[in-house]
C-alpha cells in the first residue's frame, strides 16, 4: 500500500455569503491570510516547504496563478515555487491529492494545499457586439472614421455577460448547474417538499455545530478590511430559525413553471478559503508532528455532464474499490450538498440494488448512507459553497469531526460541474 | 596621460582631450568639501585651463553611493566670527567661479549623495548627469543645520531651476532622488546606474554638437511664460516670497532663522548680478553660521549621528537576527507595535484575551496605514501586503518560533507578572521578552522569570507611527545580548533606540510628568491654561502641556503622576486636579470619554471647556487654596526648571548615559524644540548659577518641589556645564 498523506493541521475563513461581508476582499488575499495563519500556527520553518498548491475557480484577472500571489503575500520564501489548480467544485481536493501524488512520486516531502473563492468578485463582462465595437473603435483612425463606429452604438451593447452565471453553466451539455439539479430530481422522483426538508435539516444542523464551538474549531476569525472595524468570527449562512414555510414561499429559480429546485434548497454563492499542511507520514514522524489526521485514498470519476450531480456515488465507487473498502468500512461521510435534490440523489442511488447493477455492473447496493453520519454538522446548503474552497473544508471538517467522534474512517466527497465526482477517504490520526 | 593622485585623493585621467577627474578623499567613507580640498581642486582647476586642447572635464566620485556628502561640517561649527565665516564662504565662492570660467564645458556625474556644497560644485559645473541608484540624493539641506548654503547655492538654483522649485528645494531641505532632479530640472539627464559609463559617453558626445547643446538649454528654460509668471518680475517674487514666507512662519513658528534668512537672499538677489548676489550670501551664511541655533542643531547632527552607531551594549559578534515576533495585548500600543513591525516586513502574531480585542489591534493598525496612504507614503497594494504580515490570535498558538515577544497590556504590576509569566511557559528559552511598560520598573516586573536575562523594557510613545523614540530598559539582570538585540530592532523598525537604567518613569516620563503635574498647578492656583499653553509653545514647545494632557489622555496622565508620586514622594506629588477631573467629571481628554479635556475638540479648533472654571473653583473651595497670579517667566521656569532639576538627578543616578543621551530622548520623546539644542543645552544656555538662583526662588515661593538638587548645587559651586567640552 502506498504511504499515507499526514494532514497536519488545516483552517479555514468564515463563509460568507457573496456580496456581503468579505465582498471587498479578493480570492489571493483571503488565501493569504489563511496560509499566513497555518504558517503562524503551526510555527513550521517555512523553509521545509516545498511547494504551495491552492485550488481556484473563477480566476481573478490581477492574479492569474493565484497560488503564487497567496504564497508571496503569505510570506514564504521567494523560492518556494506555488501552482494552481482547476477541477471546478473539486479544485480544493484536487491541490490536496495532486500534494499527496506529488510525495508520492518523491517530488517532495511537505506542502502547503488549499482552496480559495471570492465569488463576490466574479466579473460582469463585455458582450461580444461591445467587445467589437471597442475592437473597430481603437482600428479607426480618421474623425470620421471614429464617428462611424460611435455611429454604429446600440445601447443593446451594453448588456453585460454575468461571469458567475457564465461559469456555473456547462457549456457541453448546455445547462446550468440548478437545471441538472432539475434533472435529477425528475429521475430520483424528488419532491419540492423532500428537499425543502432536507434544507431545513442542513440549517438546523449547521447552527447546532456553531452553537456547539465544533465550527468555531476549524475557523480563523478575520477582522473585515479595509477598516477592520469588526471581526467576521462564524459562517453568515446557517439559519438556526429555517422553516419549511418560510422554504415553500420560494418560487423555483431554474424552472419557474414546474421547477423544484429553489435558492433556498440550493447552496449560496460564498466567499472563502481554507489551507492545510501536509506531508509524507514518514516526514511528520521525523519532524515530531502529530497530524489531524491521514488521506488514505482517493478517486475523480467521469460522467454525463447533465447527470454531474451524482459525482459522489460515481467517485466514491472507485476510491473504494482502489483502497481495497467497502461502504460499511466508512463511520462519517461529509457529502458536498451543491444541490438538496442532488444530495438526496445520491442518498437514493447509494441505496439502491437496480442503481449498482444498471451503472457499475453490481448485484448489490453500494450501500446505504446512515443520516446519522452524514453531514453532521450541516452542509453547504446553509454553509455555503464556494467552489474552489469547499473541497479543502470537506477534508478538515471531516477530520475534525472524526476525531471528536473518536472514529477511525471517513468519507468527504462531492460533485464536480462539467461531470464528474470526487471522494476522498481520510483516516483520523 | 594619468597624473598621480593629489593627497586628497584627486584622481586625473586626460584621454582624448578629455579630463576624467575621480574623487575619493584619503582615508574617509565620504567625500566632503573640507579647506584643504577646496584648495587642491582650485589648484587643479588652475591646472586644466592652462592645459592646451582640452574638449571637456567629466567629474565623478570614487566612493559607491556617494558623489560628494557636502562642506565639512566641523569647520562651520567651528566659526566664531561672522566675517570669517563669510571669507570661507567667499574663498569657496572664488573656486566655483573658476570652475565656472573654464573655456571648456564640465559635466559632474552624480551617483550618490550628492548634497549640500557637493551639489553647489556640482551647480558650478556646466551639465549634471545623474543615475538613478536608489542611493542618488540630491539637495542643499543647510536649513537643517540652522544655516543657509554658502557655495552659491542660494544663486545658481534658483537661476538654474526657477524661483519657485529651488525654494522649495532650499527651505525644505529636503533631497530628491535622480528622477526627481531631472524633473525639477537640477540635472540635465537621469541615466541608469549600470550603463553610467556609455551614457555618459553617449552625451558627451550629444553635447559637442550646437544643436544638442542647444537641447539641454531649451529643456531648461522649458517653460519662460511661467518662468517670467513666477520670478522674473519683482512683484512676482514678492508674491512668491510672500506665500512661501506663510508657509514657513506656520511650520515653524519663527523659531528657526535660517530657512527665513534663505527665503529672503535669494527674493533679494535673484534679480541682481551674480557677484553681488553670491557677496549677499557670503554675508548672511557668515552671520548664521555663528548663531547658537545653528551650533545646536550642529550638535544634534553630531548626537543623533552618533546614536545611529550606538550599539547599547558590547557583545561578540553581531546582534540576534529577529524573524518572528509576537504582541501581547492589541490595545492602541499594541496595534501601533504591531504596525511598526508589519512595516518593517517583520511577521507579527498578534494575541489579545478574545477577537474583537484583536480587531481593534488590526484597526489600529490599518488606521497608520490609512494615514500613510493619505500622505502617499504607501499605495494599497503595498498597505494589504504589509497587513498580511499580521496575524491574530487569542491564545498561545504560534508563539513557540518567535524570536521576541513584546507585552502592551494594561499597566499594572501584578496583571503584567501573572501575564508574563504565562507567556514564559509558551515560548523557547531564548525568546526575549520586551516589556512595553511606561512606569514599572524592570527588575520589579523580571522577579519570578525563568530567564531574567532576556527580559527588557521597550518602551515605544504614543503614537507609535509618529514618536521616532524607543526607551531600552535593561533590568539588574538583562544580558547585554538582549540590550543589543533590542536596539538593533528598534532600529530596524526606524525608530532612535535610547538605553536608560531602570527607574519608575524611565527617563523621558521622569522627566515629563512634573512638567505636566506643574502645569496642573498653575491651573489649580488660578492661571489659564490658555496662558500656560502660550508660554510653553512661545518657548518652541510642539504643544503646550494643557493640548498635551488632552492628547494622551487626563486618566492616562493622572494614572502615571500616581505612581510616579508613590516613588518619588515629595517633589512629584501629583496635581490632585487630574483625579478630580477624570473621576468626578470624566474629563479623559480627546480620545477618552466624551472627548472633552481642558480644551473642548471639536473639528480643529481648540476652544477652553467652558466648564473648567467651575470645576477647578469647587476643586479650589474644597483644597482650601486661593487663587494668585503668575508671570510669564515664573510659568516658563515652573515648568521647565522643574525638568532640568529632575533631569540633573537622572544623570547623576546614571539613568542615562549622558548629557547628550538625554537631549536626543527629550527631542524625540516629547518633541523638545530642536533649536534649543536640548533640555541641557538649554540649561547650559541658562547657566547652573543661574537656574539654582531661579529654582531657590521658586522654592521660596511656590513649594519644596524646587529645591535645586545635590549635584546642582555642586555644579554652580564649581562652575560646571553639563556640556563641559563640545561633543563631537
Amino acid at each position: 500500500m502506498k504511504e499515507r498523506i499526514a494532514i497536519i493541521d488545516g483552517i479555514r475563513t468564515p463563509m460568507c455569503k457573496a456580496g456581503g461581508v468579505f465582498k471587498d476582499i479578493q480570492a489571493d488575499q483571503l488565501g493569504a491570510w489563511i496560509v499566513t495563519e497555518l504558517i503562524a500556527r503551526s510555527e513550521i520553518d517555512p523553509a521545509l516547504i516545498d511547494e504551495l498548491i491552492m485550488g481556484n475557480v473563477g480566476n481573478p484577472t490581477h492574479a492569474m496563478n493565484i497560488a503564487r500571489v497567496i504564497a508571496l503575500k503569505a510570506g514564504l520564501p521567494q523560492g518556494l515555487p506555488a501552482f494552481t489548480v482547476h477541477r471546478n467544485c473539486g479544485s480544493g481536493n484536487e491541490a490536496l491529492t495532486t500534494a499527496a501524488a506529488k510525495i508520492q512520486a518523491g517530488d517532495g516531502d511537505i506542502y502547503i494545499v488549499g482552496g480559495t473563492e471570492s465569488m463576490s468578485s466574479m466579473p460582469l463582462l463585455y458582450g461580444p457586439r461591445m467587445t467589437e465595437f471597442f475592437a473597430n473603435l481603437v482600428k479607426s483612425k480618421t474623425l470620421s472614421q471614429k464617428l462611424g463606429v460611435i455611429s454604429k452604438f446600440r445601447p443593446s451593447f451594453l448588456k453585460p455577460v454575468i461571469g458567475i452565471v457564465q461559469g456555473l453553466t456547462d457549456p457541453v451539455c448546455g445547462l446550468i448547474m440548478g437545471k441538472t439539479a432539475e434533472l435529477l430530481a425528475r429521475e430520483f422522483h424528488i419532491t419540492r417538499e423532500e428537499q425543502d426538508r432536507y434544507a431545513v435539516e442542513s440549517h438546523k444542523k449547521a447552527a447546532a455545530a456553531i452553537e456547539s464551538g465544533r465550527l468555531a474549531e476549524e475557523i480563523l476569525p478575520i477582522p473585515v478590511p479595509s477598516c477592520y472595524k469588526a471581526v467576521q468570527e462564524a459562517d453568515d449562512g446557517p439559519r438556526d430559525n429555517q422553516s419549511m414555510d418560510a422554504l415553500g414561499k420560494l418560487r423555483p429559480y431554474f424552472d419557474r413553471h414546474n421547477g423544484t429546485v429553489t435558492v433556498g434548497n440550493s447552496c449560496p454563492l460564498t466567499d472563502a478559503a481554507a489551507a492545510m499542511l501536509v506531508m509524507s507520514e514518514t516526514k511528520a514522524k521525523e519532524l515530531g508532528l502529530t497530524p489531524i489526521g491521514f488521506l488514505r485514498g482517493y478517486a475523480y470519476a467521469g460522467l454525463e455532464p447533465q447527470r454531474m450531480g451524482l459525482g459522489p456515488i460515481y467517485s466514491t465507487v472507485k476510491a473504494l474499490d482502489r483502497s481495497g473498502m467497502t461502504m460499511s468500512d466508512i463511520e462519517l461521510v461529509e457529502l458536498n450538498e451543491a444541490f438538496a435534490a442532488q444530495a438526496i440523489a445520491n442518498l437514493r442511488a447509494f441505496d439502491s440494488d437496480e442503481f449498482a447493477a444498471r451503472y457499475f455492473g453490481r448485484h448489490h447496493k453500494v450501500g446505504a448512507i446512515d443520516p446519522a453520519i452524514l453531514n453532521v454538522n450541516g452542509g453547504a446548503i446553509a454553509l455555503g459553497h464556494p467552489v474552489g474552497m469547499t473541497g479543502a473544508r470537506l477534508v478538515i471538517t471531516t477530520l475534525k469531526e472524526l476525531h471528536r467522534r473518536n472514529c477511525n474512517v471517513g468519507l468527504a466527497t462531492m460533485c464536480i460541474g462539467g461531470g464528474q465526482g470526487g471522494a476522498l477517504l481520510l483516516e483520523a490520526a | 596621460m594619468e597624473m598621480p593622485a593629489t593627497p586628497n585623493g584627486f584622481r586625473i585621467k586626460i584621454t582624448d582631450k578629455v579630463a576624467d577627474i575621480v574623487f575619493d578623499l584619503n582615508d574617509e567613507k565620504v567625500n566632503k568639501l573640507t579647506t584643504p580640498v577646496m584648495e587642491e581642486f582650485d589648484g587643479l582647476i588652475k591646472q586644466l585651463a592652462g592645459t592646451d586642447d582640452l574638449e571637456l572635464m567629466v567629474l565623478r566620485s570614487g566612493k559607491p553611493g556617494i558623489f560628494i556628502a557636502g562642506a565639512d561640517i566641523a569647520e562651520i561649527a567651528d566659526i566664531t566670527d561672522p566675517v570669517a565665516g563669510a571669507a570661507l564662504a567667499s574663498k569657496g565662492h572664488r573656486i566655483l567661479d573658476r570652475l565656472v570660467a573654464l573655456p571648456f564645458p564640465t559635466i559632474a556625474v552624480i551617483d550618490g549623495a550628492c548634497l549640500g556644497g557637493g551639489l553647489e560644485l556640482a551647480l558650478a559645473c556646466t551639465y549634471r548627469i545623474a543615475t538613478d541608484n536608489p542611493k542618488t540624493s540630491i539637495g542643499l539641506p543647510e536649513v537643517n543645520l540652522g544655516i543657509i548654503p554658502g557655495f552659491g547655492g542660494t544663486q545658481r538654483l534658483p537661476r538654474l531651476i526657477g524661483m519657485p522649485k529651488a525654494l522649495s528645494m532650499i527651505l525644505s531641505g529636503k533631497p530628491v532622488n535622480g528622477r526627481k532632479a531631472f524633473k525639477l530640472g537640477v540635472v540635465d539627464a537621469v541615466v541608469p546606474a549600470e550603463f553610467a559609463t556609455e551614457k555618459i559617453a553617449e552625451f558627451a558626445g550629444y553635447i559637442k554638437s550646437a544643436a544638442g547643446r542647444k537641447a539641454v538649454l531649451v529643456r531648461r528654460n522649458s517653460r519662460p511664460f511661467r518662468r517670467w509668471l513666477t520670478q522674473d518680475n519683482a512683484l512676482a517674487r514678492l508674491v512668491t516670497a510672500n506665500i512661501a514666507c506663510r508657509n514657513l512662519m506656520k511650520k515653524t513658528k519663527g523659531c528657526y532663522p535660517a530657512p527665513l534668512k534663505a527665503l529672503e537672499v535669494i527674493r533679494r538677489t535673484l534679480g541682481m548680478p551674480l557677484a553681488a548676489g553670491l557677496a549677499v550670501e557670503a554675508r548672511e551664511f557668515g552671520e548664521l553660521a555663528v548663531t547658537p541655533i545653528s551650533k545646536n542643531l550642529i550638535n544634534l547632527f553630531y548626537g543623533s549621528e552618533a546614536l545611529k552607531k550606538d550599539k547599547g551594549a558590547v557583545i561578540d559578534g553581531k546582534p540576534r537576527q529577529i524573524n518572528r515576533v509576537g504582541v501581547l495585548g492589541a490595545g492602541v500600543m499594541g496595534g501601533g507595535i504591531a504596525w511598526n513591525f508589519t512595516k518593517a516586513d517583520i511577521p507579527t502574531r498578534l494575541k489579545d484575551l478574545n477577537w474583537e480585542a484583536v480587531g481593534k489591534g488590526y484597526e489600529a493598525a490599518a488606521n497608520i496605514y490609512g494615514q500613510l496612504k493619505k500622505l502617499r507614503k504607501y499605495n494599497q497594494r503595498e498597505i494589504d501586503i504589509k497587513m498580511h504580515h499580521l496575524s491574530g490570535t487569542t491564545d498561545f498558538s504560534g508563539f513557540g518560533n518567535l524570536d521576541i515577544v513584546v507585552e502592551a497590556i494594561v499597566e499594572d504590576l501584578d496583571i503584567k507578572r501573572k501575564v508574563l509569566a504565562e507567556l514564559a511557559e509558551h515560548v523557547p528559552e531564548d525568546t526575549i521578552i520586551a516589556s512595553n511598560t511606561s512606569t514599572l520598573p524592570i527588575t520589579e516586573l523580571a522577579e519570578g522569570l525563568p530567564h531574567p536575562e532576556r527580559f527588557i523594557g521597550m518602551h515605544f510613545f504614543n503614537p507609535v507611527n509618529r514618536m521616532p523614540l524607543v526607551e531600552v530598559i535593561p533590568g539588574k539582570e538583562t544580558s547585554p545580548e538582549t540590550i543589543a538585540a533590542v536596539v538593533a530592532l528598534s532600529k530596524r523598525l526606524g525608530k532612535t533606540p535610547i538605553v536608560v537604567q531602570s527607574c519608575p518613569g524611565f527617563l523621558v516620563n521622569r522627566l515629563l510628568l512634573p512638567y505636566l503635574s506643574e502645569a496642573v498647578m498653575l491651573l489649580q492656583e488660578g492661571v489659564s491654561p490658555k496662558d500656560v499653553d502660550r508660554v510653553l509653545t512661545g518657548f518652541g514647545m510642539p504643544m503646550g502641556p494643557f493640548t498635551l494632557l488632552d492628547e494622551v489622555g487626563i486618566d492616562v496622565a493622572h494614572k502615571c503622576a500616581v505612581v510616579l508620586a508613590a516613588a518619588y514622594g515629595e517633589r512629584m506629588a501629583n496635581a490632585t486636579l487630574l483625579e478630580c477631573m477624570c473621576e468626578d467629571h470624566h474629563l479623559l481628554g480627546k480620545k477618552g470619554g466624551n472627548g472633552k479635556g481642558f480644551y473642548l475638540h471639536q473639528g480643529k479648533k481648540q476652544v477652553l471647556n467652558p466648564d473648567l472654571p467651575a470645576i477647578v473653583g469647587d476643586w479650589r473651595e474644597a483644597n482650601n487654596i486661593s487663587p494668585r497670579q503668575c508671570s510669564d517667566d515664573d510659568i516658563l521656569d515652573r515648568c521647565l526648571l522643574t525638568m532640568v532639576n529632575e533631569a540633573v538627578r537622572c544623570l547623576d543616578e546614571g539613568i542615562v548615559a549622558d548629557p547628550v543621551h538625554l537631549d536626543m530622548a527629550m527631542i524625540m520623546g516629547i518633541g523638545f524644540p530642536p533649536f534649543r539644542g536640548g533640555l541641557l543645552r538649554y540649561a547650559d544656555e541658562l547657566g547652573a548659577e543661574h537656574i539654582w538662583t531661579r529654582l531657590y526662588e521658586l522654592a521660596e515661593k511656590y513649594g519644596d518641589r524646587f529645591k535645586p538638587c545635590e549635584r546642582l548645587q555642586q555644579m554652580t559651586r564649581n562652575q560646571r556645564e553639563f556640556y563641559n567640552e563640545t561633543v563631537r
